[in-house]
């Protein structure tokens, strides 16, 4: 057993993205840039609205984290292995990231644009709901000594989470508030000039979900493998 | 199903030795509505409080919070927990059997709490039993499906009092939403409104499989 391998397939696999993800998240996101910046402003808004082209697609990362987090679990429960755990713990954090970016650019856009920072709005209620879920994920792991129990506590609780979505849905619509969200993204919804702008920052966006998961499962990995280490020297010293 | 009979059993009849779950949760519930009506601004009637209906599902929370953690607690000593896991049986029926248990103690709470509730907010529940019963019981389904399963969680984390609601909260939200639109419709003119119950019964049906399925991982030994 060589001394400097990754712990698992998944491990390498994000260890050798970690630099190309980044130095293309790189320059994607100079283009992105670029591309907002040259936006036309607004009628209404101004340039104020440009915060959308961060605030949308971090709402998209934030879920795709989520999902993740929960196919992590389901995946660990079944094979019972070990990276798979690290997998959903590590997209948990970065989904929380974006959760959080998504929440805090909200407000400061809906404040200018609405005149009231946070209204009774379907979309903003379950992303705050969703905030919530996974920072408990997050004490919840932090509250389990680590181990096999703590990632099957963590893998049960990504999953109830993720099914929680489509209920708390519902509950808000029965709740009574009416979406001031636009539907979706078809030809239209997007004025003109924005939607490649619009496209660039998503790209960008997603690009830096994969470039930190990476490096989040890669830290993991090392982590995983440093405690083993550790367990593995305390061993040695015992027996000498 | 012999599963389920025995942990419901077993549970009964140490709450029927013991007697302090029960009483520990109606207590609670009904100082929990001692506490909201004076949350009121001051001169309030009693009778127009709004937010009355959501107020009574918050005391019947919170008295199922305190049960359910209970309820796996007791299981530590004498590490009672450990055996239930070690028992060659299929968890999930362990699960329903510990839910069941769990919505029994609850439904008692929440039957008292509802005529002292009454009485306190000067509301007419009387006048809808049946239909408020139905729905109380749909709540109270949902409340234990998803609450069993995390306290079974809860139990094995350090902090477990508080690790409880911290987990359960955030998914209530979809059940209690219907529950007090349920019951306000039911208080204001004796309807109920369009979906609730559908929804209700939608996050019982979801949380009992899921639970069923993965308190499997939750339970060990």
């Amino acid at each position: 057993m060589s001394e400097t391998r990754p712990e698992s397939r998944l491990e390498r696999f994000a260890a050798r993205a970690v630099r190309p993800a980044g130095l293309v998240l790189l320059a994607v996101a100079a283009l992105a840039g670029f591309m907002i910046a040259r936006a036309p402003a607004d009628v209404v808004q101004g340039v104020l609205y440009k915060i959308l082209f961060v605030h949308a697609p971090a709402a998209f990362a934030a879920y795709l984290g989520f999902v993740l987090t929960a196919v992590g679990g389901a995946l660990y429960l079944w094979r019972n292995d070990e990276q798979w755990d690290r997998l959903a713990a590590a997209s948990a954090e970065v989904g929380l990231l974006f959760c959080t970016l998504n929440i805090v650019t909200g407000p400061i856009w809906a404040a200018g644009a609405w005149g009231k920072p946070w209204v009774w709005d379907p979309r903003l209620v379950v992303t705050a709901l969703l905030w919530v879920t996974y920072l408990a994920y997050a004490l919840l792991r932090s509250f389990s000594d680590e181990g096999p129990r703590a990632a099957r506590f963590a893998a049960v609780y990504g999953i109830a989470g993720v099914l929680l979505i489509p209920l708390n849905y519902f509950a808000i619509d029965l709740f009574g508030g009416r979406s001031q969200h636009p539907e979706n993204l078809q030809r239209g919804s997007l004025g003109v000039g924005i939607a490649g702008p619009f496209m660039a920052g998503l790209a960008a966006m997603l690009l830096a979900f994969v470039w930190l998961l990476a490096l989040r499962v890669e830290v993991g990995g090392l982590r995983a493998r440093a405690d083993r280490r550790r367990v593995e020297s305390l061993g040695r010293e015992d027996l000498a | 199903m012999n599963v389920l009979r025995a942990v419901l059993w077993k549970d009964l009849l140490a709450e029927w030795r013991s007697r302090d779950r029960a009483p520990a949760m109606v207590v609670f519930a009904l100082l929990t509505v001692v506490v909201l009506r004076f949350s009121q601004p001051a001169g309030t009637p009693a009778g127009d409080a709004l937010a009355a209906p959501g107020l009574l599902w918050v005391a019947y929370v919170f008295a199922a919070v305190l049960g359910m953690n209970r309820g796996f607690a007791q299981e530590l000593e004498n590490e009672a927990l450990s055996g239930l896991a070690l028992a060659p049986v299929d968890r999930g029926w362990i699960y329903l059997g510990k839910a069941l248990s769990n919505l029994l103690l609850l439904a008692l709470a929440q039957l008292s709490t509802a005529v002292f509730f009454a009485v306190v907010f000067d509301v007419d529940l009387a006048g809808v039993a049946a239909p408020f019963l139905g729905v109380a019981l749909l709540g109270a389904v949902g409340l234990t499906a998803a609450g069993t399963l995390f306290a079974g969680i809860a139990v094995r984390t350090r902090f477990r009092e508080v690790m409880l609601p911290l987990l359960l909260f955030p998914l209530l939200v979809p059940l209690l939403v219907p529950c007090v639109q349920a019951t306000a419709g039911l208080l204001r003119d004796g309807s109920l409104p369009e979906g609730a119950l559908e929804l209700l019964a939608v996050y019982d049906g979801v949380f009992l499989i899921a639970s069923f399925l993965l308190f499997e991982y939750v339970l060990d030994e």
